[in-house]
């Protein structure tokens, strides 16, 4: 199933949150939908699920309008920033309300509780919960229809670094079989691992749509290094004709390869602690997003 | 639909509110029957211990406990959705959002008779136990049944009124105190002072219906049974109307 934005905008006032939106979310694989908050990630979202009613042009998930979906649970599964629980109610009763309401099979609420790891969890009433274990719930009733498409607003807020492991874990597989993953964030390293694609959105307006490697590659290698002798190493670098592209205390970061570069300091007998390879990704990212690089 | 109103039920039944409220009702149920049966030859209240429809005017005024505690359960269920962001789930999973509104009403209607056959049975037996202590007359009359099945009536319409406040004013606290003010304080007055325009208001039409008006000071203010009846259907249809039509459009940010 392939989710399908066309042209779509939301105005408040006049003030623009998505302007005239398209991109194209296809299956079995993650898509990140990347942008810094108050970007218009969250808007978009609630218009494809159909809670906030487009100003102009259509959002569309196999051909459908979220309202036209005759088992919405069973087709898409969504977890919001503002989707909250009854603090006084179980995890197992939030979830049976909405189980019953989409007319899913009996088990199906103890089944999502075991899928997002709260099995043990579902007597407590939510106001005992923590902020990772609401997530998760979240997460549950996302699920809970075992639906083909997943749409998550920020499903990494909140939680603890485990968590953060455990969900990009899952989200890979269920990419893997298949499913179609649209996964907003306004932190690019939490989803830069498992991402194919990137949407990347500043002020309401698509500003890039392409492959993850696509995108590292466009960004280059770069190498960080450190040492106690940064500066005659930064001095020698740029004589090389490489670039800083960043400093703090003892690293340093340079456009080009870790071979090149090692080889380099040992030339000039200067010691590396450590030196690595990373991407300029988180530039790009900042560059796109600040709307003055595309 | 069916699951709908199931999923409202079990909603209804998995936090501590409505119980809490059936308790609320219950102690009011008690609080008005002591208030309501006279004292010994005291008549003030426009009704006597000789009076043979006693039993009746009291079921009648021992309904207002139900039916303020049923609007207010009917006002929170929907306010608290919003309140906890538990609206966005009802909203997904029922795209079309005059179901949700049908749904809720349907299963507050079924609360709001759960609760009658509660506080109707308390109202019942205790007020032939206290007319009895203070030695009046109990008389079971056709009259009687017809203020029962008034008062079952009521408390159903006014579960689904309170889902239609509810969704017209997302804020609870200024729901709930406003439709309390409204009915018990500023209806209160009007029934009184301004009789012509007050018996065509909710509570006046609901103590027409319940023929509380024979018995009070604003004897013979109100309307007929049957007319009170209908014109709280049309109230509660306006109120329905107006809420799918304004409240259920808005977008839920």
């Amino acid at each position: 199933m392939t989710i399908e934005l066309r042209g779509l905008t939301k105005r408040f006032g006049s003030t623009v949150a998505v302007d005239d939106l398209s991109a194209s979310i296809g299956p079995g694989s993650v898509t990140a939908f990347l942008g810094p908050n108050g970007a218009g990630k969250t808007t978009t979202l609630r218009m494809l699920l159909g809670l906030v009613a487009p100003t102009a042009g259509t959002a569309t998930i196999d051909g459908k309008r979220y309202c036209e979906l005759a088992e919405p649970l069973r087709e898409v599964g969504a977890l919001l920033e503002a989707s909250g629980f009854h603090p006084g109610r179980t995890a197992i009763d939030h979830l049976l309300g909405l189980a019953v309401a989409a007319r899913l099979p009996p088990d199906a609420p103890i089944r999502a509780l075991a899928e997002v790891g709260l099995a043990t969890d579902a007597k407590p009433k939510v106001s005992a919960f923590s902020l990772g274990m609401r997530r998760r719930l979240g997460l549950a009733a996302a699920i809970l229809g075992e639906p083909r498409v997943l749409v998550l607003d920020e499903p990494a807020n909140g939680l603890d670094p485990q968590g953060i492991r455990w969900l990009r874990g899952y989200l890979r597989e269920l990419a893997d079989n298949g499913r179609t993953v649209f996964v907003s964030s306004h932190v690019l390293a939490e989803i830069e691992q498992i991402a194919d694609k990137v949407l990347m959105i500043a002020s309401g307006r698509l500003v890039r749509s392409s492959g993850l490697a696509e995108l590292r590659a466009e960004a280059g290698v770069l190498t960080g290094m450190r040492t106690p002798e940064i500066n005659r190493l930064r001095a020698l670098l740029e004589a090389a004709g490489y670039r800083v592209r960043g400093v703090a205390q003892d690293e340093l970061v340079v456009d080009g390869r870790p071979e090149a570069i090692g080889e380099l300091a040992a030339a000039h007998q200067i010691v590396l602690h450590r030196l690595f390879e990373t991407g300029g990704l988180e530039d790009v990212f900042i560059r796109l997003t600040r709307g003055d690089g595309s | 639909m069916t699951s709908l109103v199931h999923a409202e039920l079990i909603k209804l039944r998995s936090t501590r509110l409505a119980l809490w409220l059936l308790l609320t009702a219950l102690a009011l149920v008690v609080l008005l029957v002591l208030v309501t049966v006279p004292a010994g030859q005291d008549t003030s209240g426009g009704l006597s211990l000789r009076d043979t429809d006693l039993l009746a005017r009291v079921v009648g005024v021992a309904t207002t406990a139900g039916e303020v505690v049923v609007l207010a359960l009917g006002i929170l269920s929907f306010t608290q959705e919003f309140r906890f962001g538990t609206a966005t789930a009802t909203f997904l999973v029922a795209p079309d959002r005059r179901r949700v509104l049908i749904a809720k009403a349907l299963a507050l209607a079924v609360a709001g008779l759960l609760f009658s056959a509660a506080t109707i049975t308390l109202d019942l037996v205790l007020s032939v136990l206290i007319i009895n202590a203070r030695g009046g007359a109990v008389v079971w009359s056709g009259e009687l049944v017809a203020v029962l099945a008034a008062a079952v009536a009521v408390m159903a319409l006014y579960g689904p009124i309170g889902v239609a406040i509810g969704a017209l004013v997302r804020n609870q606290i200024a729901a709930v105190a406003g439709a309390l003010v409204w009915l018990l304080a500023v209806e209160g007055f009007l029934v009184t002072l301004l009789p012509a325009i007050g018996r065509w208001m909710p509570g006046g039409a609901t103590a027409g219906l319940l023929q509380e008006g024979r018995a009070a000071t604003t004897h013979g203010a109100l309307l007929p049974a049957w007319a009170g009846g209908l014109v709280l259907l049309g109230y509660a249809t306006v109120i329905g109307l107006l809420a799918s039509a304004l409240a259920l459009r808005k977008d839920l940010t």
